[in-house]
């Protein structure tokens, strides 16, 4: 007979029931907790605090923790699995995390602040003591204009063409008074100082109320991108004194979220050229250092998602994560230890690396002998569109940065750093992102960073406006259909180089 | 005889454009099909049998394996450097009159949206196929269509759309193209498309791919 177990995240206040034995990354991962160095208990990010109950420990978790001078009740979620009820505080969101482990840096002020990352399907909204740098309370909700749509563009079909506008603007508006108002029961009644919002270029228009129209067609230039500020009566707030801003679009469809990326990756302050790309549904890619800075968004679409994939699906209870090949079998991780119901976008990338590597799909993406599908488990497998679907994607990715670093006049040996960002991003292989060609570039250069979003948004809680405005001034956005080589490039990005 | 042919037939399927290039790898050093249009018509074949007994069969096969799957965006490319390569010798015969185009085709990715590689591809097929493509770029709005229109009377015009913003401009387009003359055929296509959105905005045919566009030019002409 199987056990199941009662596992309860704090602050979040969430409880679930899980199979036992089932890993702590898979149950962490859906609400947002990030593993920077990727899982290999190297950096700590992941630590979680076991209030009740207990986690068992095995000789290399151990040293992993002593390494990172944690005892108990600490324990690293990628290290661990459920083996009894409990209850955990997750340690990610009471401090800020930078990818190499070091704490950041801030000039503590007094009271509160709030920093709010709108993405299209999620809202994050954390609140921090400005004093300490902690994080008190942190929200998340779904983002309620879903139901019009998962995407940007059919946001924009509904703000445009359905005169769905005023609806969707309301409808934020309302989930972000709302989550905002739980935060602030958190302060003791004090008005936080700053509440600082950040999302891409289309919840930008729709939070602030501005016309999408020039969003919907060619040349996809807004004129209405600049900072938006309010008051806290216009957003329903109590009114006070809080300086509520949401920031500027970099360009086109690279947004403020993209902003607060340089922040959190600090490319704007780096001497070397370092590239932060987004592995989302627009693809947003960011190249520069301190003295230049290209953007440009490559429309990568959603099937690293799972999405157009035929068992695709998110990276949820079900999805294969991972594939490896072990003594010439395919052995397939599932997110929760069930039985596999489809495969998400980290197991996709792994899927197609090991059947380059047995032949079973050639350099050209094409699926060798008679065979119509792949199989990975006895239900789940892949189709030659799937291929397709996926040489899309990674060429869309890979010809952006083409066309981003050729123009700075970078090849890939001057790049110092390449940040990934989003959820997505954290739970890849960078072995087979590189033998797919997604992302070509030495494994020790690529820097995990999670929502960097987020924590972009919250470092600028310490800052005044002046970093935004530097970044703005020396940020340039490329339209990628400029370049007459787009299509050849495209084409040549495709393929699968070994 | 009929040898050389095939060959071009393949190099054409194949992507092989000429004796320097390196791509496919495996054909390494053997002619493409600039050389071998050029030996064909010096042997005696007629530019019309070069047309249609290889140059058209090749991109057949290669329309074939792409609905398929078989192939992607890359081979369908190649294969039409190696048709353009090798059209370069049979065009002086169009122009002469002595090989007839099909008819000409109007393409045009429709306005606000500058997707176009599906109709750079689907260009391709329809040129390979036998017809005179006149390619209006990206971002079109009617008025371009209504110009090429006079310029080509009963010519057939297609649309493309990558964007669901955009694909409604199909609508507006359609409609004036049929006001001008209701016997006009228009064509769209593009991912976001369907049959059920043809159908709404009075288009006369769809398809997902350039394949099924071609066969159904093809159909006009054996019908009339
Ligand atoms: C007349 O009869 C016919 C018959 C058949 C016809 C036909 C006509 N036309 C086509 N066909 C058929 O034949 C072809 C061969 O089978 C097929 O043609 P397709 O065109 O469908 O297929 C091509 C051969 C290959 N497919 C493609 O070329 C499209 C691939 C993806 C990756 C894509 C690309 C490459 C680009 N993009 Co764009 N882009 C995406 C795409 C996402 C994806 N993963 O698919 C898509 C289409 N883009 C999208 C978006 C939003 C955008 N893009 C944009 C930009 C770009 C690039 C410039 C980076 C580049 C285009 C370059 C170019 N010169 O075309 C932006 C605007 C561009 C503009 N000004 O119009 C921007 C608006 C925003 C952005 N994020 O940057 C999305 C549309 C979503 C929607 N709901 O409509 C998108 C699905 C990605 C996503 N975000 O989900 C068939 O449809």
């Amino acid at each position: 007979m199987e056990h199941h177990y009662t596992v309860r995240l704090e602050p979040l206040g969430k409880q679930i029931r899980v199979q036992a034995g089932t890993p702590l990354k898979d149950i962490l991962f859906p609400y947002g907790v990030e593993f920077p160095c990727g899982g290999k208990g190297l950096c700590g990010g992941c630590r979680v605090k076991v209030l009740q109950g207990s986690v068992s420990l095995d000789e290399e978790h151990k040293r992993a923790l002593e390494k990172l001078g944690l005892k108990d009740p600490w324990r690293l979620a990628c290290r661990s699995r459920v083996t009894g009820d409990v209850t955990l505080e997750i340690g990610q969101f009471d401090t800020f995390i930078l990818a190499d482990s070091s704490p950041f840096h801030f000039h503590p002020r007094p009271g509160y602040g709030i920093a709010f990352d709108l993405g299209t399907t999620t809202l994050v909204a954390q609140l921090v003591s400005l004093e300490s740098g902690e994080v008190v309370a942190v929200e998340t909700e779904v983002n309620p204009q879903a139901r019009y749509g998962g995407d940007v563009i059919s946001r924009i079909e509904y703000a445009v063409l359905q005169q769905g506008a005023d609806e969707l603007t309301r409808l934020i508006r309302e989930k972000f008074a709302a989550m905002t108002g739980r935060l602030l029961r958190k302060t003791g009644g004090t008005p936080p100082e700053k509440i600082l919002i950040a999302g891409n270029t289309v919840m930008h228009h729709l939070f602030c109320g501005r016309d999408l129209a020039p969003m919907a067609s060619y040349p996809f230039e807004t004129p209405h991108g600049d900072a938006c500020r309010f008051t806290a009566e216009e957003l329903g707030l109590p009114a006070d004194h809080t300086e509520i801003l949401f920031l500027p679009v970099l360009g086109s469809f690279v947004g403020g979220d993209i902003l607060a990326g340089i922040v959190a990756t600090g490319l704007d302050e780096s001497e070397d050229p370092v590239i932060l790309v987004d592995l989302g549904t627009n693809g947003e890619i960011v190249v520069g250092n301190r003295d230049r800075i290209l953007c440009a968004s490559t429309a990568a679409g959603p099937a690293f998602e799972g999405t157009n994939i035929h068992m695709g699906m998110r990276a949820t209870t079900g999805a294969i994560s991972s594939v490896t090949v072990e003594g010439g079998e395919i052995k397939t991780h599932v997110i929760g230890n069930e039985k596999a119901r489809g495969i998400c976008g980290s197991g996709l990338i792994d899927a197609i690396a090991v059947f380059l590597d047995t032949g079973q799909i050639d350099a050209g993406g094409r699926i060798t002998g008679d065979r119509e599908r792949l199989p990975l488990t006895q239900e789940v497998f892949l189709t030659q569109k799937d291929v397709r679907e996926l040489q899309l994607a990674k060429s869309a990715i890979a010809s952006g940065l083409h066309i981003l670093m050729d123009r700075l006049g970078y090849g890939p040996q001057d790049i110092s750093n390449v940040y990934v960002s989003g959820a997505f991003g954290t739970f890849i292989n960078l072995t087979n992102t590189a033998r797919i060609g997604l992302l070509d570039f030495p494994e020790e250069k690529i820097i995990k960073m999670g929502n960097t979003a987020l924590l972009g948004t919250k470092m600028l809680l310490f800052e005044d406006g002046e970093r935004v405005d530097r970044i703005l001034r020396k940020t340039a956005h490329l339209s990628l259909e400029s370049n007459p080589r787009f299509q050849d490039i495209f084409a040549d990005n495709m393929m699968f180089m070994p | 005889m009929e040898d050389i042919l095939e060959k071009l037939t393949i190099a054409v399927k194949r992507g092989k454009a000429d004796k320097n290039s390196p791509y496919p790898p495996d054909m390494k050093g053997q002619e493409g099909a600039d050389e071998l249009t050029a030996e064909a018509l010096k042997m005696g074949f007629t530019a019309e049998e070069v047309l249609q007994k290889a140059l058209v069969k090749g991109m057949h096969l290669i329309g074939e394996d792409f609905s398929a799957g078989k192939a992607f965006v890359p081979e369908m490319l190649m294969a039409a450097k190696a048709m353009k390569a090798a059209m370069k010798h049979i065009e002086p015969f169009f122009k002469s009159g002595s090989v007839k185009q099909k008819g000409t085709v109007i393409l045009g990715t429709v306005q606000g949206d500058l997707h176009d590689i599906g109709k750079n591809l689907l260009g391709m097929m329809v040129e390979g196929a036998g017809w005179k493509v006149v390619d209006l770029g990206a971002d079109t709005p009617f008025e371009k269509f209504k110009g090429a229109l006079e310029e080509h009377p009963g010519a057939i015009v297609g649309m493309s759309a990558l964007l669901t913003t955009t694909m409604v401009n199909m609508k507006g387009i359609t409609e004036k193209i049929k006001a001008m003359n209701p016997d006009t055929i228009v064509m769209v296509g593009g991912a976001p498309l369907s049959q059920e959105f043809c159908d709404q905005i009075g288009a006369d045919f769809y398809s997902p791919d350039p394949q099924g566009a071609t066969e159904f030019l093809d159909g006009l002409v054996q019908s009339s």
